[in-house]
């Protein structure tokens, strides 16, 4: 099977997978969507108060619904055998890995950033604004899912999942996270967001880059 | 005793030092570098402090609250240099497949997470009469904050594994991630945002005075004789963990007595 056919099946397989159990989508997206619903108990509505937050809130619950989508990654599939399959192929692991972050990264990533505008609503925030909060979401949802597919795939065989997770890989998207909302912030403040998005760009070609050799690197190390 | 010598020489591919990557063979020079590093951070220690808290002049802008830094400094810089050495014998274990480095990598994480929270603790103490506040969010403290995250993270990840192999390894993976992500980190952060004063060691153009940078240098060099005591005990006691029914250690341990 060529390197190509293999990539593009299991990228089929994902969003087989998606489209089937629509729970694993739906999920994160209610979480995220709840997540922003608290906020405005926690601090008060008045809009002035809601605008000033909204930008960190909505980005900050948009990482955590795709952390939380991380151990589906390889859970399930360490325990069907899909795994050994993935393992066992011919082809390089890391190309493997990729396709499959880029097929959940497009399902998420896509339709958080679809919401982001609409949980902008929410926050009082301009029209403007949840335009490039929809962008720079759409570039850090994948990032996150890349940087953590390391995590999630040194953890397949360990104990402490999802918390772990989150230990592991929220500290190394806080770069992501200041680009992101800086951009969405710029726009705010009436400034131009071109230098931070580019930068948002340029940490997602730097994930695309690492991420999927040092993933596949940890799953051997994790199920040796 | 030459003999011997030479014979391990040949057996380890002719360099001395390879020879040391063998627990057996690193465990009783440790103890030795240990006993000497604890004698040299006391040493130093008692010089520094004095030199900072009764030599050194009252700053004019801080008074007498600038002296943390005669602790605070040495303990950021430790708090860096000590992720740089985990990651680097995380690299080197992974590499080579050397059990010692792995190990070398466990014993140094507790110490460069004790040197990242006693930075930003003595950061605070030292915020609170020049900045008026405890905490502010600014570009090195928040890297410090982040840096001790990482440390935690490696420390939590190595002990999720029963499989000691794997932690090992797993473990030096995510050194490396950290590693790698550092540097973006901080400047990200820096980018972000920037309160603190400029640094003022400069190598060449200093603005401090003689006493007050000999009284830093003098703690930084008993920080770091600490931070190498404190890790070569801590490998030992890995050793030991590891190796406990090894014969040659029971030997050593019990003192020759079989």
């Amino acid at each position: 099977m060529s390197l190509r056919r293999a990539t593009a099946a299991v990228f089929r397989r994902e969003l087989q997978l998606f489209a089937r159990r629509k729970s694993d989508w739906a999920n994160p997206l209610m979480f995220a969507l709840i997540v922003c619903a608290l906020f405005p108990f926690a601090v008060g509505s008045e809009s002035e108060r809601l605008r000033l937050i909204g930008i960190g809130v909505i980005f900050v619950a948009a990482l955590l619904a795709a952390m939380l989508s991380l151990p589906r990654l390889f859970d399930e599939d360490a325990r069907d055998g899909t795994l050994e399959l993935l393992l066992m192929s011919p082809e390089p692991l890391a190309a493997l890995l990729l396709a499959r972050v880029a097929a959940i990264s497009l399902v998420l990533g896509v339709a958080l950033a679809l919401l982001a505008p609409l949980f902008a609503l929410f926050y009082a925030l301009p029209m403007t604004v949840a335009g490039v909060l929809a962008l720079t979401v759409a570039m850090a949802v994948p990032t996150l899912l890349l940087i953590g597919s390391i995590a999630a795939a040194l953890l397949v065989s360990a104990r402490g999942g999802a918390i772990l997770t989150a230990v592991l890989v929220l500290p190394l998207t806080i770069p992501t996270l200041i680009f992101g909302a800086g951009a969405a912030l710029r726009v705010l403040q009436g400034e131009s967001a071109a230098s931070e998005l580019a930068l948002e760009g340029a940490i997602l070609l730097l994930a695309l880059a690492l991420c999927p050799p040092a993933a596949a690197a940890a799953l051997r190390i994790s199920t040796d | 005793m030459a003999r011997s010598e030479q014979q391990s020489n040949e057996r380890y591919g002719g360099r001395w030092f390879w020879r040391y990557a063998s627990p057996s063979a690193f465990f009783a020079p440790a103890g030795r570098i240990e006993t000497l590093c604890w004698v040299l951070a006391a040493v130093l220690a008692a010089i520094g402090l004095y030199l900072g808290f009764f030599v050194a002049p009252t700053d004019a802008q801080q008074g007498e609250a600038y002296r943390v830094i005669f602790i605070h400094v040495p303990a950021a810089w430790m708090a860096m240099v000590i992720y740089l050495a985990m990651a680097f014998w995380s690299l080197l274990g992974l590499w080579l497949g050397t059990r010692l480095s792995f190990m070398m990598s466990h014993a140094l994480a507790p110490t460069g997470a004790l040197m990242a929270v006693l930075s930003l603790w003595t950061g605070a103490l030292w915020g609170r009469p020049t900045w008026g506040t405890y905490w502010v969010w600014d570009a090195r403290l928040t890297s410090t904050l982040i840096l001790f995250f990482l440390y935690v993270g490696y420390m939590a990840l190595a002990a999720a594994f029963d499989d000691r192999r794997k932690g090992d390894r797993a473990a030096a993976l995510i050194a490396l991630v950290g590693a790698i992500n550092v540097p973006i980190i901080y400047f990200s952060v820096k980018w972000w945002n920037t309160l603190h004063q400029g640094s003022s060691v400069r190598p060449g153009s200093s603005s401090m005075a003689t006493i007050m940078l000999a009284a830093m240098l003098i703690m930084t060099f008993a920080f770091w004789a600490y931070s190498i005591a404190a890790a070569m005990h801590r490998l030992r006691t890995i050793i030991i963990e590891r190796e406990g029914n090894a014969a040659w250690l029971r030997a050593s341990v019990l003192g020759g007595k079989r």
